[in-house]
């Protein structure tokens, strides 16, 4: 059964047993392995839209940044709260990446309390993300273009964590159906490489507003 | 199994080109949503034909409100609408989709010996954002379109009537829509071409295809984002664009012309791949320089991402950066005059075989390259602060894009027409019908140029009595290619009543996607074939093996049709 | 201690941590070479390089003028 693609001679297509079955999934895995970076990709490029749009609406009034709204100076973002929730968000990725390790080891006990760990962690940051909303005065997502730039792609960034915490439960219901084998989990990989990025998302965000 | 002679290069992914999902039976899964890729693509042609009629109707509106120097027909008001809607429904809901989504699913997959795309339903709801968006589009009439033109200019378009908001719903759709298709493409021709067909054995319409994509998945992302700031800022009010609160409009310059620079390139590059189908057919000769023919499309898509900012030398942008964007900009055109170059050494010494398609692709050289050449002026910073806004603009782009992209077009669906119904179309009213719209559109066009140079601003409802001749003189010839497009349609109609049976391959094609009966069976080919070399070796015996399955050919089902494709 | 003095030292501790599994998890990665697994390799050391930025937020090395509420 465990044929491995790569040692695996052209002869061997004539049989239709699991052979077969084994190449087909690897290959078909291989596609929709690409096709889904190829889509992180194109979220990144709208991230990094918006990124330009920060940046480009930051220079236009340099050097008073944050900006002089009515007359006085908005504060700056709450940095050491921040630095808090990254470290939560970063830590949510490492723990994915043991989550997936753990279940290649077909360590499934493993594997779900790290998932959990990842899923609180996540459910953390974006209450983190609330907490800094209610604090952050800087007038709101309408009020000025600091307010503009910073809840447009943070609140982006939120609605794709909470999209990935959604992602990473329904994985993990899979898991307990049976969905996955310790060779065919190609949903755990791509939930993965989505946590991720999100996380690497956050390092760019979290520079870009409060360390910059 | 694909057959594989000794010796033969085998692509390492041969066990999935040969599953297939098996054929459906019921009429909806069969040609409502289904998810074969011709299917598809021939969906993706009607709906995109429909648009064209209607964005097509929208041009003739014009056109007679121009008849007049006071307007003949329409209010100021309504006329800003009509154009605006005539240029948004062209760009995204005609020749994008019709390039993309309608060629590139026909014809790409069987060109490269596959079965079907990599993601057949993302194909599926691809395929049916379109139409959906488009009637988004053009509902936007009913509560009042938009009417900044196509690009939309923030803050005109900030204080737009309520359909802008419409119009940002529907191009951020086509716009999810095209990034799956590129990204579904570009999985396809990467991961799925049959045994033996190295890229550089790959077709010139797949390589197209091929540096269409990133275009396809990367530029349209940017576009969203700005859409949606766009859409933001209108309901919710939140400043990106508006510079009384602190945004900036060429903000909103440099993130739409970040896309749609790159969006006019994903508007020829499959055009182009056309062109270089059915040059070498109907010259019968091999493609001229294949190799830089195929790179410099690839070139082109690159180089794309870095000259949007030739559309704003004269909206305030930072003066040193006009320079770069000149000089970059001109460089593009020599990779586009690389491809003019090859195309025209490929006709030269052929047997010319004076077919309808092959008269589109000359004319598409002509014209093109006419464009090219415009396009090279208004890249030159001081030419361009004289024609930016005027009617030369207008001219250079209709001159690319019609006399280039609906040009190809017309070639393509010529071309394949046989393939995709198994019918001829009439051969003499083709060629009536290349010959009113390469008449119409050239008398339509060129005058602008004129007009431009004179000093006529683009996208007003009415002007100077000076320039009347020349304008009643366009609109006069704009009826000419009117009168095209209704006999193109007549043509087809005709064919599919009257048509002779084509069969499998009418124009002595050498491409895969000839090698099996027409209409193409469900799953293509019967057997994988092998590819052994680049296809455009005419007089050399064809380079595929394993095509006993070829038309004719009697052979039991494909094999493992219903294979079951594990999905995790 | 105030709040912002204890969100840093959590922060700092974490930081450090994280980092720590980070590059743990980034050798293990190392020696694959899946697209998968490349793309892990960029991902995981980016995330370390946040657990630097968080560090060096938490001694008001950045921003420049100390941030912070
Ligand atoms: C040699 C290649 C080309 C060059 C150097 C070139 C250059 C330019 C420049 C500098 C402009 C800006 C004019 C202005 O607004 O002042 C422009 C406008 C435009 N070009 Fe091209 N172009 C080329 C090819 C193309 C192609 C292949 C297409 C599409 C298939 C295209 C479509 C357009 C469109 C749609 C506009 C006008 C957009 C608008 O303002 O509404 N161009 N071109
Ligand atoms: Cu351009």
């Amino acid at each position: 059964m465990a044929v491995s693609v790569a040692t695996h001679g052209h002869d061997a297509h004539d049989d239709h047993g699991g052979h077969d079955d084994d190449i087909i999934y690897q290959e078909t895995r291989d596609m929709r392995l690409m096709g889904f970076v190829l889509f992180l990709v194109s979220d990144v490029v709208l991230f990094s839209s918006y990124i330009f749009a920060y940046i480009y609406l930051r220079n236009s009034i340099q050097p008073n940044w944050p900006p002089i709204v009515d007359g006085h100076q908005l504060p700056r973002l709450d940095t050491a709260f921040a630095a808090f929730n990254s470290v939560v968000l970063f830590g949510s990725g490492v723990t994915m990446h043991y989550a997936l390790e753990s279940w290649k080891h077909a360590n499934k006990g493993r594997f779900n309390l790290f998932m959990w760990l990842t899923i609180f962690l996540g459910l953390d940051f974006l209450g983190g993300q609330g907490y800094e909303y209610a604090h952050a005065q800087i007038g709101g997502w309408s009020g000025n273009i600091f307010g503009a730039s910073f809840f447009t792609l943070t609140g982006m960034h939120g609605i794709h964590v909470f999209l990935g915490v959604c992602f990473l439960f329904a994985l993990w219901l899979q898991t307990q159906r049976g969905v996955y084998t310790e060779h065919r989990f190609f949903g755990l990989t791509a939930g993965t490489l989505y946590w991720h990025f999100v996380d690497v998302i956050w390092v760019v965000l979290f520079f870009l507003f409060y360390l910059w | 199994m694909a057959t594989v002679a000794p010796g033969v290069p085998t692509g390492p992914y041969h066990a999935v080109l040969d599953h297939i999902h098996p054929e459906p039976t019921s009429f909806i899964r069969k040609y409502v949503f289904s998810i074969d890729a011709k299917v598809i693509g021939i969906q993706y042609m009607i709906t995109g034909g429909i648009f064209f009629v209607i964005a097509g109707l929208l041009a003739e509106i014009i056109r007679t409100q121009l008849l007049s120097p006071h307007g003949a027909i329409l209010s100021a008001a309504t006329y800003n609408s009509v154009y605006s809607m005539h240029g948004s429904a062209m760009v995204w809901f005609v020749v994008i989709p019709l390039l993309t989504g309608a060629f590139g699913n026909f014809v790409m997959p069987m060109q490269i010996g596959a079965r079907d795309v990599a993601f057949p339903w993302l194909n599926l709801v691809a395929f049916w954002i379109f139409p959906v968006a488009g009637v988004i589009l053009f509902s936007s009439f009913l509560v009042g379109a938009p009417d900044a033109g196509w690009t939309e200019y923030p803050p005109i378009s900030l204080q737009g009537p309520p359909g802008t908001n419409l119009w940002c719903i529907a191009v951020f759709l086509i716009g999810i829509s095209s990034t799956m298709t590129g990204i579904n493409f570009l999985v396809t021709i990467y991961k799925m071409r049959a045994p033996g067909m190295t890229f550089t054995r790959m077709p010139l319409f797949v390589w197209a295809q091929f540096a269409t994509t990133p275009l396809l998945f990367i530029a349209t992302t940017a576009l969203g984002a700005a859409l949606a700031a766009l859409f933001i800022e209108r309901v919710f009010g939140v400043p990106f664009y508006d510079p009384k609160r602190g945004g900036s409009p060429v903000l909103w310059q440099h993130m739409f012309w970040f896309y749609s620079h790159p969006a006019v390139y994903i508007m020829i590059i499959p055009g182009f791949g056309i062109i270089s189908e059915v040059l070498p057919t109907f010259a019968r000769k091999p493609i001229f320089g294949y190799k830089m023919i195929a790179f410099s499309s690839v070139a082109i898509s690159l180089l794309s991402f870095s000259v949007w900012a030739h559309h704003m030398f004269t909206s305030g942008m930072v003066p040193w950066l006009q320079l770069p964007f000149m000089i970059i900009t001109m460089v593009i055109a020599i990779p586009t005059g690389v491809k003019i170059f090859s195309w025209m050494a490929t006709l030269w010494g052929g047997s010319i075989n004076w077919k309808t398609p092959l008269l589109y692709a000359t004319g598409f050289l002509i014209t093109f390259t006419y464009g090219g050449l415009t396009g090279f002026f208004l890249a030159a910073v001081p030419l361009d602060y004289h024609e930016h806004g005027t009617y030369f603009v207008v001219a250079h782009f209709h001159y690319v894009l019609y006399g280039g992209s609906i040009m190809s077009l017309f070639a393509g669906i010529y071309y394949w027409w046989p393939k995709m119904t198994g019918r001829m179309y009439n051969e003499k009213l083709g060629q009536l019908q290349f010959w009113l719209t390469f008449i119409g559109f050239n008398a339509t066009f060129t005058p602008m140029h004129w007009l431009g140079l004179l000093g006529m601003p683009r996208r007003v409802a009415t002007y100077d009595p000076q320039f009347q001749f020349w304008n009643q003189f366009a609109s006069i010839s704009s009826y000419v290619m009117a009168l095209g497009t209704v006999l193109f349609f007549y043509i087809l109609f005709d064919s599919i009543r009257n048509g002779k049976k084509s069969g499998p391959n009418p124009w002595g094609a050498r491409t895969l996607e000839w090698m099996v009966s027409s209409p193409p069976p469900y799953y293509n080919f019967k057997k994988i074939p092998a590819v052994l070399a680049a296809p455009y070796d005419f007089g050399n015996p064809l380079p595929y093996l394993g095509l006993e399955a070829a038309p004719g050919a009697t052979e039991a089902t494909p094999t493992s049709a219903s294979h079951p494709v594990p999905t995790y | 201690m105030d709040l912002a003095t204890i969100e840093k030292v959590v922060a700092f501790v974490g930081a450090l941590i994280v980092f720590a599994f980070a590059l743990v998890g980034l050798r293990g990665e190392w020696p694959k070479n899946g697209l998968d697994d490349n793309v892990t390799k960029v991902l995981l050391g980016l995330m370390a390089f946040g657990c630097v930025l968080v560090v060096l937020a938490c001694f008001g090395v950045l921003p420049h003028g100390g941030g912070g509420a």
